[in-house]
């Protein structure tokens, strides 16, 4: 029930932010827009605004990984699940309007909260990696946990710039999992 | 005024001065006012102050005042770190040793850099847009643009473009966001993950 409400109130602020950007919204805003108190809000988000904002934006990235997960699920090896990714995040945040809106008019407010919550999106990608890493064939030395921090990474570090590549293609994609990704990795190449 | 609204990302090569020009003395004053107060903060009266001359000084040398000044600084920054990672390339012997002492340097450069630590811990908003996106895409051409024409020596071209970028986005990464584990700042640490994670993706002879 609680879980729920917080959720809610998060879902408020998203559509606060999506309305009127970061600087603007006010825990009023987000109090109305939830249809409860500002004392409630205060309640479950004790830090304010800045609570409220951070936590959205963390909010929204686990919505974003979760639905990279089912858009991946299918993949046939761990390969063609980081292509997969790779293909989905880089067309999502592309067609992603509120992120889009945010980095034409307020980039340093997003940016600093999503590299702030840095680490967070680093646990969440390693979260989702770690069951296929732990069924994979790992080269020497390497272990769950520094392939599943590496790759993390190499994701959040493509998924904000696509660099010399060309992440729409999927034979790009492909190469750049086969040596950056994990050639370093996985014991045989599939 | 932020860092993220003048900063440019070519650094000129300043020319080698025997003793410091004015301009120069009131850079490095601004360099060590924004360490110590941040860029908001720092106010001409305080760089005059701290180059002991006049203001008037200050605004004759930059007369864009105080974001002329920080673009000045910023540019200054980049080509001095600049010059301390490529010149750590010319000892290496081979690609190993060349990528662990440029991602080493490049690490210890911007995690030990006093008004960098300053802006990051208190107005990361002047400087994460250099982190992702339209900024992150220059960040990472600028650091392969500077890393590539050393690799090199070692790679192919088109390999050593890539090998570039690929180094710039791990060194961002763990020095942007640390995990245990990983201290690029260590050699020992840096070799790890060059050997680990890099040289098996990348062919010198491709």
């Amino acid at each position: 029930m609680t879980g729920d409400l917080r959720d809610h109130i998060l879902e408020g602020t998203y559509a606060c932010i999506a309305r009127h950007g970061m600087a603007k919204t006010t825990v009023e805003d987000v109090a109305r827009q939830a249809n409860i108190s500002r004392a409630t809000v205060y309640r479950y988000f004790p830090g304010g605004k800045e609570q409220l904002l951070r936590d959205t934006v963390t909010w929204e990235a686990s919505r974003f990984f979760e639905q990279l997960a089912a858009a991946t699920a299918g993949a046939a090896d761990f390969a063609t699940l980081l292509e997969e990714a790779l293909l989905f995040a880089h067309r999502a945040v592309g067609e992603h309007e509120v992120l889009q809106k945010m980095l034409q008019t307020e980039p340093a407010t997003l940016l600093s909260r999503l590299t702030i919550g840095g680490d967070r999106l680093v646990r969440l990608i390693k979260a989702w990696l770690a069951p296929h890493l732990v069924s994979a064939r790992l080269r020497p030395g390497v272990t769950v946990e520094s392939a599943g921090e590496y790759l993390a990474r190499m994701m959040l570090s493509f998924i904000g710039a696509q660099g010399q590549w060309d992440l729409t293609d999927r034979a790009q994609v492909a190469m750049l999992v086969r040596t950056e990704f994990l050639a370093g990795i996985l014991e045989s190449s599939p | 005024m932020t860092l993220t609204e003048s900063a440019a990302w070519t650094p000129s090569a300043p020319a080698p001065a025997v003793a410091l020009g004015v301009d120069d003395r009131i850079v490095a004053a601004a360099l060590v006012c924004i360490s110590r107060w941040g860029l908001a903060k720092t106010t001409l009266d305080d760089v005059a102050r701290q180059a002991q001359c006049s203001r008037a000084t200050v605004y004759r040398a930059f007369p864009g005042g105080k974001d002329a000044l920080v673009q000045s600084v910023a540019q200054g920054e980049v080509a001095r770190v600049a010059a301390a990672v490529t010149g750590r390339f010319a000892g290496a012997d081979t690609l190993a040793d060349l990528l662990t002492a440029g991602l080493a340097e490049a690490a210890r450069q911007l995690v030990r850099h006093p008004a960098l630590a300053f802006v990051v811990a208190h107005e990361p908003e002047a400087i994460v847009p250099w982190l992702a996106f339209e900024r992150g895409e220059e960040l990472l051409a600028f650091a392969t643009s500077l890393a590539a024409p050393h690799l090199g020596r070692f790679l192919p071209s088109a390999e050593a473009r890539r090998a570039a970028e690929w180094a710039a986005r791990v060194l961002l990464s763990f020095c942007v966001c640390p995990a245990s584990g990983v201290d690029l700042t260590d050699d020992a640490s840096a070799r790890s993950v060059v050997t680990t994670f890099l040289l098996p993706g990348l062919a010198p002879d491709r």
